[in-house]
């Protein structure tokens, strides 16, 4: 027995469900002047897994997400990486292990994109066909010769989504991947991030927009208020919800 | 900022060298004054001015922008999660600024050439004395620059910490310095006070090593701010460990005495036979000072005895028992006595001139005074030099040089990764 007790397979990826969890949060919090922005928060992230982190705006998603990459101190909880309690020294424990790509950030504005996917692929060690590979897959070829600053929105998140790609952590968080991509893009994007799955990379994404996360995600988080109001599949939550057939927006309108 | 510090040097050289051949045109009718004219006090020091003027108020913009840049942008959020610490991200930040610096001393050290072009005469070790310190007070704004950035969510309130402390620094070199009591303590924390010792031609292991442990300290405790994923409480934790151990390395640093005299007339120093016999005398020395530290002839006496006598003799004690100087002046009859001990035998004198102070050694060592070791005399090096010739230099060809190398700096980089292979 290898601790896999089963295979999921789903829109072409393959989630491993494991006895141990990748990652395994426990009861995490963190209040900002006495405001609870996330309360006993608690799930496992499983190897080869997208996991959605579904809420509103204000539901406490980054902050969750930045609590996790260690970039936000937490007032309580506990975080296990295979089982291992995570160490006093967080942050440079989750650097090894955790990468994350914020949203609403726009790096290194005087330097050429090439530039900057030059730098992170000298830091992580990478070959010219990793980059020239995660540039094909994101669709950055035609602003390589631009500064960050005068990409547009979707450009911008393009840029930061290639550097998720070439990072070489196991469990990669990002916050809002489809923020400023069409319709065209969100799909070949969502493509992109199934077939990092298949390396057995597990992704742990904060969308806001129902339908992108249906699409993508093999299991979801729905948060409300800084508290998790349900976590499964959708058909999981469908069952708890009692609503067969609905959509992830009608099971999030009955649990929030 | 180079382009700004371009005519800021141009001008200071120029009225440096304009004053210089003022002086020297009276040289030529005193040899005595001509004698005393040095090119390092006259054009150098003056000429490096200009670099401290920037240094003080426009550098800790450049320092300030390479953190502050990163965390208004989010680009920190990225780094921080590199595989690499803090002290090895905060080191590489301190390096960028250092770069910086360089670039900023460009014209400053432009100078130098350009003096020796028109017919200066310049002595290396006290001009590269001065630009190591005018570095060190560079690296030290800049330390507290990033410190700055690290602790503040904006680049304008870290302006206004770091401004704070040089321009503080400033003001608190020309108003309270000279005054008694807390206000002369307070005078000494200026960063200012630093390069005085560098101008004065003095390279101070103690001085260094206090710049060195301050900056250090600094660029630490920018390590220590720098990642928002720790608490607060941990932070503030290590940061007092931080300043307990560097306000203990200064304490050490302090009682180094060590310096050197590096300027051409050896200013600093004894005449050369007088300091070869005074480093002979092994036996201590002990100065009991009867004057106020704020007394103009405490000020005198230090410059003229007692700092090149720690710097001669092996073992000098300095005991100042002047308390204040009114009341000293009232009640006590001793006040402007200076008392010398050494080897059980003491006298007493109130002159602050060693011509006077060194026989009086020489006696209680009971040692002869040395003959005069001729041909070390400073000659002096006047000159009336072309002062307008330095202009295109400062005011074009250096600001051209730097457009271009910004211009070639911006240029597209050579990567191309759609015609290079490689395996993953």
């Amino acid at each position: 027995m290898d601790g896999t007790s089963q295979a999921i397979v789903r829109g072409g990826s393959v989630r491993r469900e494991t006895s141990r969890p990748l990652c395994a949060i426990t009861g995490l919090g963190k209040s900002y002047d006495g405001q609870l922005a996330i309360v006993d928060i608690s799930f496992d992230v499983q190897p080869g897994e997208i996991l959605g982190v579904i809420g509103p705006n204000g539901a406490g998603k980054t902050t969750l997400l930045e609590t996790l990459a260690g970039l936000i101190a937490g007032d309580a909880g506990e975080v296990r990486w295979r089982g291992h309690p995570i160490p006093v020294s967080p942050v440079s424990f989750r650097r090894g292990s955790i990468f994350y790509v914020p949203d609403g950030i726009r790096p290194y504005q005087d330097q050429y994109v090439a530039q900057v996917l030059s730098f992170f692929a000298g830091v992580y060690r990478k070959s010219t066909s990793s980059v020239t590979k995660a540039i094909a897959s994101v669709g950055l070829e035609p602003v390589l010769d631009r500064r960050v600053c005068t990409l547009s929105k979707g450009y911008s998140r393009r840029l930061l989504l290639a550097l998720g790609l070439l990072s070489p952590h196991e469990l990669v968080l990002m916050d809002e991947p489809f923020d400023g991509l069409d319709l065209r893009q969100t799909r070949e994007i969502a493509d992109v991030l199934r077939e990092q799955t298949r390396k057995c990379r597990s992704l742990l994404l904060a969308i806001h927009q129902l339908s992108d996360a249906e699409r993508v995600c093999d299991r979801f988080i729905l948060l409300s208020s800084g508290r998790i109001r349900g976590c499964g599949t959708l058909g999981d939550l469908r069952a708890r919800t009692n609503l067969p057939g609905a959509s992830l927006e009608e099971v999030f309108l009955a649990l929030t | 900022m180079v382009l700004l510090v371009c005519p800021l040097t141009g001008y200071g050289f120029f009225q440096a060298v304009s004053l210089y051949g003022e002086a020297s045109i009276a040289g030529q009718q005193s040899p005595a004054l001509a004698s005393s004219l040095s090119p390092f006090d006259g054009v150098i020091v003056p000429t490096f001015g200009s670099l401290y003027v920037a240094v003080t108020l426009l550098f800790p913009f450049v320092a300030i922008r390479v953190l502050s840049h990163e965390k208004e942008t989010g680009g920190l959020r990225l780094l921080l999660q590199l595989p690499y610490n803090s002290s090895r991200l905060i080191a590489a930040k301190a390096a960028a600024v250092f770069f910086a610096l360089l670039f900023v001393s460009i014209p400053a050290a432009s100078a130098i050439a350009v003096w020796r072009l028109l017919g200066g005469h310049v002595f290396p070790p006290e001009i590269l004395n001065l630009v190591f310190g005018h570095l060190l007070y560079g690296a030290l704004v800049g330390a507290v620059a990033l410190f700055a950035a690290s602790i503040s969510e904006s680049a304008a309130t870290a302006a206004i910490i770091t401004l704070a402390f040089t321009i503080g620094s400033w003001v608190l070199d020309f108003t309270v310095a000279g005054r008694p009591g807390l206000l002369d303590w307070v005078a000494r924390l200026s960063l200012t006070q630093t390069l005085r010792v560098f101008e004065q031609g003095l390279l101070s292991i103690g001085v260094i090593l206090g710049m060195l442990i301050t900056a250090s300290c600094f660029a630490a405790l920018s390590g220590v701010w720098l990642n928002p994923g720790v608490r607060t409480r941990s932070k503030l934790a290590r940061s007092v460990a931080c300043v307990l151990a560097t306000a203990i390395t200064l304490g050490i640093a302090s009682q180094l005495r060590l310096s050197m005299d590096v300027t051409e007339d050896q200013r600093n120093s004894f005449p050369l036979a007088d300091s070869r016999l005074l480093a002979t005398l092994a036996a201590p020395l002990a100065i009991t000072v009867h004057l106020a530290p704020e007394d103009p002839r405490y000020a005198d006496l230090q410059r003229n005895v007692l700092a090149k006598l720690e710097r001669a003799m092996p073992n000098v004690t300095i005991r100042v028992a002047g308390g204040r100087r009114e009341s000293s002046q009232a009640g006590d009859e001793r006040y402007g006595e200076v008392e010398y001990t050494y080897s059980g035998r003491s006298d007493i004198s109130r002159s602050t001139s060693h011509r006077e102070i060194l026989p009086l050694l020489y006696v209680l060592a009971n040692v002869q005074s040395p003959a005069p070791i001729q041909g070390g005399d400073f000659p002096g090096y006047p000159l009336i030099a072309d002062e307008y010739a330095a202009l295109p230099w400062f005011f074009g060809v250096l600001p051209l040089l730097t457009i271009l190398a910004w211009w070639w700096s911006r240029r597209p980089p050579n990567i191309n990764f759609a015609h290079e292979g490689g395996s993953s």
